[in-house]
């Protein structure tokens, strides 16, 4: 009874922050949420080219040229 | 402006580069400053520990904020994104601090943020405030304590007594 208040608490304050028209929270999530898609990208593509990938392969599958993939990481992995 | 700093405030600029670079951070702004002043054992040391602020835990919980870096928990929350399962998740497939390690430093010099800029100009205020010829790193957290910026903040949440901690540095720039 008690952790399914809790669980009601913690949901509804997610979704009120969601719903939240602060634009300064908005806009704080957006950044974070650009600098974790960046850093899974980084991780990813390392891993695939450590596993065999070329980069024509990465770039199909990140939907971007392979010039462009490999301007961004090639000096990384 | 560089010329006027002593060796120990040159030390202190460098350092914050190397802080950056090793919390993989993108820019270099008053919390990595803050880290090099602190960490050693110089003037700014003293002064902190006089005025009654460890330096030891200071310097941890801007190092953790730092590797932290841009990701914020609290913001991704609002998406409905849980950063601590998105890092176990991380962590379980590419190793160890996964997203730390995934965070990109620029190569060769990294860039000073404006608040840094800036404390480092209020710095050269503070050293002409007190009629001295150089600029001593007391100074540099002198000129960050007259900003507003997160340096001072975590030293604020550290509690710092900020009249103390300025008496503490002044007296320190005073016998240098």
């Amino acid at each position: 009874m008690v952790s399914t208040s809790v669980d009601t608490m913690t949901a509804k304050t997610l979704v009120d922050s969601a719903a939240s028209d602060d634009p300064g929270v908005g806009l704080r999530a957006v950044r974070s949420f650009r600098e974790l898609a960046e850093r899974l990208e980084t991780l990813q593509v390392s891993r695939a080219r450590g596993l065999g990938w070329s980069w024509q392969d990465i770039a199909d599958a990140l939907g971007v040229t392979r010039q462009a993939v490999h301007k961004k990481h090639g000096r990384r992995s | 402006m560089f010329e006027r700093f002593t060796k120990e405030a040159q030390a202190a600029v460098v350092g914050a580069q190397q802080v950056a670079r090793e919390t993989g951070s993108r820019a270099v702004d008053t919390r990595h400053l803050l880290v090099a002043l602190a960490q050693g054992s110089g003037s700014v040391h003293r002064a902190l520990t006089a005025s009654g602020v460890e330096p030891g835990p200071v310097v941890s919980k801007a190092r953790a904020d730092l590797r932290a870096g841009g990701l914020d928990g609290d913001a991704l929350a609002t998406l409905g994104i849980d950063l601590d399962a998105v890092r176990r998740q991380a962590d379980a497939v590419f190793g160890r601090d996964a997203l730390e390690r995934a965070s990109r430093t620029p190569r060769g010099h990294i860039p000073f943020t404006p608040d840094a800029k800036k404390a480092l100009e209020l710095a050269l205020r503070e050293a002409i405030r007190l009629k001295h010829r150089s600029i001593r790193s007391a100074h540099l957290l002198l000129g960050m304590l007259r900003g507003d910026n997160p340096g001072r903040d975590l030293l604020l949440q550290a509690g710092a007594d900020t009249d103390a901690l300025r008496t503490a540095l002044e007296d320190g720039a005073r016998a240098a």
